[in-house]
């Protein structure tokens, strides 16, 4: 199988990360649950996780990376934690339903004031809209780093300082760009950063979580077991404990850790040139097919997805069809991405989006190529 | 029959494993060790976590100096007698 996914999960993972999860579900006990040798093993283990993903996005400390199960539980915990009754909050057309749908909840809940930020038919923000959406007395913006279904990347700096000038904290959802591309909180202007550990930075389903700047206080989503302050009727204040109750996925986070010594061993700038040079190669083998419509902009910074679609077959079918008859792994539908796809004009069809990783090859993306010309051919 | 000398050690508490295990690291850069034990319940008034890092007399002062010099994050730390004893650190 050619695997070209990689947005939704990275199948290829690094054999370090392999080697470390079996290693850890051969020794590890329970992280922060005892001072015994195996627990040790775990907590040490975390710990050095926290440290390493606070280097790579730049986190004011390792205290402050909470680990989650993925960037929806991660999202949940900052929307939830942060956002209060009546609070007006702005974010936009490109988001994923793990952002979309804990706002529509707590608008429904908490009565929030929800603004979202308009994409143009090509997808493409406007950033005159954030200047007039986010007016003082906004509470929170929050936006995808990079769309899931275009891979445009998004000027998040540039909100991020129509946001700080009103009062407003700024979460990022760095899904599709964490292990990519360089993540920098300070740099993205991100109050608080939301990640995921099975896509870009290809380590185990189950781990992700969220950085929290420097005063930004996130109110805990779950309580209960933490292995410290046990005689305490309420959830420690400390940071990371106040947000991860319930014994953590200390396997995955094993892997995790492995998966952020691959990226930086290689450099995330190596990685980014390599998977720009193959979204390069496939998209100039298939945008001038005949009936092909390939969505985004690839004038600026892009992530390597490329979503198209053919004549007006639908989505589903070409997909089934490449998997079927080529072997090659593709998402069709909506991504969970329903704004947008409304805004590009493709509610009914979907789209298919091809996505590269690392261990994407040249070939692979020729054999992709091969395929939808003889998918696109007349006969 | 004489008793032995007493051991004076210490106990740093912290609010959680993170906190320990940060100070722990740092402790180690600076070539101090520090063992990481499970805080005695007479100790956990005020809702420290269960774990402490158990210091030796000697090493005292500099680790105060280290945490001074970090700005570490802890709790408070707690002077105890006969807890450290040969062979009890070798996972650390």
């Amino acid at each position: 199988m050619i695997y070209l996914d990689n947005a939704a999960t990275t199948m290829k993972k690094p054999p370090q990360v392999i080697e470390a999860v079996v290693n850890a579900m051969q020794t590890f006990g329970n992280s922060s649950r005892g001072t015994h040798e195996s627990s040790l093993d775990a907590a040490y283990t975390v710990y050095g996780a926290r440290v390493r993903l606070a280097g790579l996005f730049g986190c004011p400390g390792p205290e402050r990376v909470a680990f989650t199960s993925n960037v929806t539980e991660s999202l949940n915990i900052a929307l939830h934690g942060l956002l209060d009754r009546g609070d007006r909050v702005v974010t936009t057309d490109l988001e994923h339903n793990s952002v979309l749908r804990p706002l529509y909840k707590l608008r429904k809940e908490r009565g929030l004031d929800l603004a979202i930020v308009p994409a143009d038919r090509q997808g493409k923000l406007d950033l005159n809209d954030f200047d007039r959406l986010i007016t003082r007395g906004t509470k929170l913006v929050v936006c995808t780093h990079a769309s899931n279904l275009t891979g445009d990347v998004q000027d998040v700096r540039d909100i991020a300082d129509i946001a700080h000038a009103r009062g407003a904290l700024v979460v990022v959802d760095a899904a599709q760009t964490a292990g990519t591309r360089k993540v920098d909180m300070n740099d993205l202007g991100a109050d608080v950063l939301c990640f995921t550990g099975h896509k870009g930075l290809m380590g185990p389903q189950g781990t992700g979580g969220l950085c929290i700047g420097e005063n930004v206080d996130v109110r805990p989503f779950k309580v209960g077991g933490t292995g410290v302050q046990s005689y305490s009727e309420t959830q420690p204040e400390e940071l990371p404990t106040r947000l991860e109750a319930g014994t953590l996925n200390g396997h995955g986070v094993a892997g995790l850790s492995a998966a952020v010594d691959f990226i930086n061993e290689i450099g995330v700038e190596t990685i980014q040139r390599h998977e720009e040079a193959l979204t390069q190669r496939f998209l100039s083998g298939v945008r001038d097919l005949p009936g092909v419509r390939v969505y985004g902009d690839f004038s600026g910074p892009h992530t390597a997805v490329v979503a198209l679609n053919i004549r007006d077959y639908p989505s589903a079918d070409v997909s089934d069809a490449l998997s079927q008859d080529y072997g090659i792994a593709t998402r069709p539908g909506a991504h969970c991405a329903p704004r947008l796809h409304r805004a590009l004009g493709t509610e009914g069809q979907g789209a298919v989006r091809f996505s590269f990783s690392w261990f994407t090859m040249e070939e692979e993306i020729d054999a992709a190529v091969a395929a939808l010309r003889e998918l696109t051919s007349p006969d | 029959m004489d008793t032995p000398a007493q051991e004076i050690s210490y106990y740093i508490l912290f609010g959680n494993y993170t906190q320990g295990l940060a100070l722990q690291a740092l402790l180690k850069q600076e070539g101090l060790t520090a063992r990481i034990a499970p805080t005695p319940r007479n100790l956990e008034g005020s809702q420290p976590c269960g774990m402490s890092l158990l210091v030796k007399q000697e090493d005292i002062d500099a680790v105060r100096a280290c945490i001074e010099k970090h700005g570490a994050e802890y709790l408070r730390i707690v002077e105890a007698v006969n807890q450290i004893r040969p062979g009890r650190n070798r996972f650390c």
